[in-house]
């Protein structure tokens, strides 16, 4: 155990150098100043509500269209004055992306129940990137939507004068229930995935980064100690090879969990930059819901989930702590790591996209037989109480983890740790 | 008495012999040294003698230990500093001695006299508080020839301990190599530098093609080929 420690303190201060430390700081500042600059420009650019009306009818439909629009929060600019060129051209509306043009005879067509258009105009002024453009279509749908809903009613009104309204409007209502297991809420999908999307959102690029930069620690280690040759000295010393190799998955774990954590909390703060406490705020309206559903994490969740993404990071450990050695320098890592990479990233995109459920038989075996999975889809779990799903996930990644450390001392004992190499291109 | 015996010592790696039948004797105290072109097994003897690799075939023997079997208890009673080595560069010069004292030390007062030991041997003072990765190559070979030394092994196998290093720099650690003799440690090298040979070992084996060709005291070599010096031995028994 001693020797261990003096092993893992070494280790720590040979991975954790202030390089890594000052790119992670650098990595919170960028993900938080992004976050807040994004969030602030999203915000003034929803703010600004603003359409400038041509109405050539000058009807009292169109007064009601335009009426409706400054209910609906729109500030209306009328540019009548002039036709569309003068008012796309005009110093005053330079600022301006959304015009809406209300042609001659609106309220004639209406009567004779003919289609009138009414045409909008979206102007890109500066670029076709960032949140501008989008805002604009999305107005333009919510104006479009609020004018068909007002003339809708016009329309109901001018047939039946005696007519409910609001019944004609809306002659159904329709109540959504999600039932999960045995449980049954009156929630919208939408909600529940929104709140699902909320709890799992970061877990999965956390448990990214954590696997990843682990993965990679511990092969630059391996492979410098055979670059180096420090590694030739210390399997000529009396230390246990066991401590070597628990030394450095011990030190790799740890400045991992560290890092994930830095990054976590960047990632955080670059969302909620950009997000406000959007997501948050609806799923405080359906609480109720989400507790009926069991749709929350208790402690023992959290347990679970802790101890697959720890079995996840050590599988990726154990794997990488092979390559390393099949590793002949630092530079080669790049390289060897890239088969560790593309079982992470399959085991981390696929269920984003997919259900594991409904997937095909080769799709799922290949998905669960990568021992990262269970660890990106414990929560998805937890959050449904398929807690045997997560048990054995984790038994599986121990099994997983015991055979490859089982290898990797196998490695150690022997003389392969110096004779084993991949060679890659011309390196010495 | 002999320190080290090799007997008929075999190493095959897949399709290759990379030494082949190769036999020496090191008594107890001795500096002796192996020296032959690049590639004729010298580095591989060496790691073997480490126990960091396995004898295909023949026996080696460390103070009456086994190579194969006693592996963990000779490395407790030798040293090996591998050609062209590094030490961890984000640990101060201070920190490494500290640490390699640690693996070989249980006791706290052991570790701090090695240390100072160390620190002493390698005469890079205050340099010492900086990390490893300020050295100059000179700075880093002393360093690890202190670090290889300071524990007082029994036996030290030192794969070309003057690589590449400068006159001064050669000249301290040859006279450093040659006073631990003197206090009784034994010593097995291995070099391409025919004075520094001729300057420090009591005997050396001329090794090619993973065989020895000749083996005795430099001067028994030079008399035996009737040559001035070493060169001419080594060239004379290599073509």
């Amino acid at each position: 155990m001693r020797i261990f420690f003096i092993l893992l303190k070494k280790e720590i201060k040979e991975m954790l150098t202030i390089q890594l430390i000052v790119s992670l700081a650098a990595m919170l500042f960028i993900f938080h100043m992004i976050g807040s600059v994004v969030g602030k420009q999203t915000k003034a650019s929803a703010a600004r509500n603003n359409v400038v009306v041509l109405d050539f009818d000058k009807s009292e439909l169109s007064k009601r269209i335009i009426k409706g629009l400054a209910d609906g929060k729109y500030m209306v600019k009328d540019a009548s004055a002039g036709d569309l060129a003068d008012a796309l051209s005009n110093h005053e509306y330079e600022d301006e992306s959304f015009f809406m043009v209300i042609g001659k005879g609106l309220e004639r067509n209406f009567k004779l129940e003919k289609k009138h258009t009414i045409e909008v105009y979206a102007r890109f002024s500066k670029s076709l990137s960032g949140y501008s453009s989008s805002f604009s279509a999305a107005k333009i749908r919510k104006a479009i939507g609020r004018i068909n809903k007002d003339l809708g009613v016009y329309a109901l009104e001018k047939k039946f004068p005696s007519a409910d309204v609001e019944f004609m409007k809306k002659p159904v209502l329709i109540e959504e229930f999600v039932v999960i297991g045995n449980a049954r809420a009156r929630v919208s999908v939408k909600k529940v995935l929104a709140f699902v999307r909320s709890q799992t959102y970061f877990f999965p690029i956390a448990v990214f980064f954590l696997v990843f930069m682990a993965a990679q620690m511990i092969m630059t280690a391996i492979a410098g100690e055979k670059e180096n040759k420090t590694l030739e000295t210390l399997l000529s010393s009396p230390i246990d090879r066991k401590a070597l190799i628990m030394s450095k998955l011990s030190a790799a774990a740890i400045i991992a969990v560290l890092l994930s954590g830095g990054y976590m909390l960047g990632m955080r703060s670059f969302m909620s930059g950009i997000m406000g406490q959007a997501v948050l705020g609806s799923a405080l309206f359906t609480q109720d819901a989400f507790i009926q559903l069991g749709l929350v994490i208790s402690a023992a969740g959290y347990l679970m989930i802790g101890i697959s993404v720890l079995f996840c990071i050590l599988c990726a450990l154990a794997i990488a702590l092979i390559l390393g050695v099949l590793s002949e320098d630092v530079k080669s890592v790049g390289v060897m790591i890239t088969p560790l990479m593309m079982l992470i990233m399959i085991s981390y995109l696929l269920p984003m996209f997919i259900d594991i459920g409904d997937a095909s038989f080769v799709i799922k075996l290949l998905l669960y037989a990568i021992p990262f999975t269970h660890a990106f889809i414990a929560p998805q779990n937890i959050l449904v109480q398929n807690y045997s799903a997560v048990m054995w996930g984790i038994v599986y990644q121990a099994v997983v983890f015991g055979v490859f450390v089982a290898i990797a001392g196998k490695i150690f004992s022997g003389e392969a740790l110096l004779t084993f190499k991949l060679r890659f291109g011309k390196s010495k | 008495m002999n320190a080290v015996i090799v007997s008929n010592l075999i190493k095959k790696y897949k399709n290759f012999e990379a030494v082949k039948g190769l036999s020496f004797n090191i008594k107890e105290g001795e500096i002796f040294a192996l020296v032959g072109p690049n590639g004729v097994g010298k580095s591989t003897t060496l790691k073997i003698l480490s126990t960091i690799l396995s004898p295909t075939g023949g026996s080696v023997e460390i103070f009456g230990l086994d190579v194969n079997k006693d592996s963990k208890k000779i490395r407790k009673i030798i040293s090996y500093l591998p050609e062209e080595a590094g030490a961890y560069k984000n640990l101060t010069g201070h920190e490494y001695l500290k640490f390699m004292a640690s693996i070989f030390f249980r006791d706290k007062r052991r570790v701090l006299k090695t240390v100072k030991y160390g620190e002493e041997l390698c005469g890079l003072k205050d340099k010492l508080k900086d990390k490893v990765k300020t050295y100059s190559k000179g700075m880093t070979r002393k360093l690890l020839l202190s670090r290889a030394v300071m524990i007082n092994p029994r036996f030290a196998i030192l794969d070309e301990p003057t690589s590449g290093l400068d006159i001064l720099n050669s000249f301290e650690i040859r006279k450093t190599i040659k006073q631990l003799a003197k206090d009784g440690m034994t010593v097995l090298l291995s070099s391409h530098n025919m004075l520094e040979i001729e300057f420090l070992s009591d005997r050396m084996g001329i090794m090619n093609d993973g065989k020895l060709l000749a083996c005795g005291a430099p001067s028994e070599l030079k008399n035996k080929f009737s040559t001035d010096n070493l060169e001419e031995v080594f060239i004379k028994l290599t073509r």
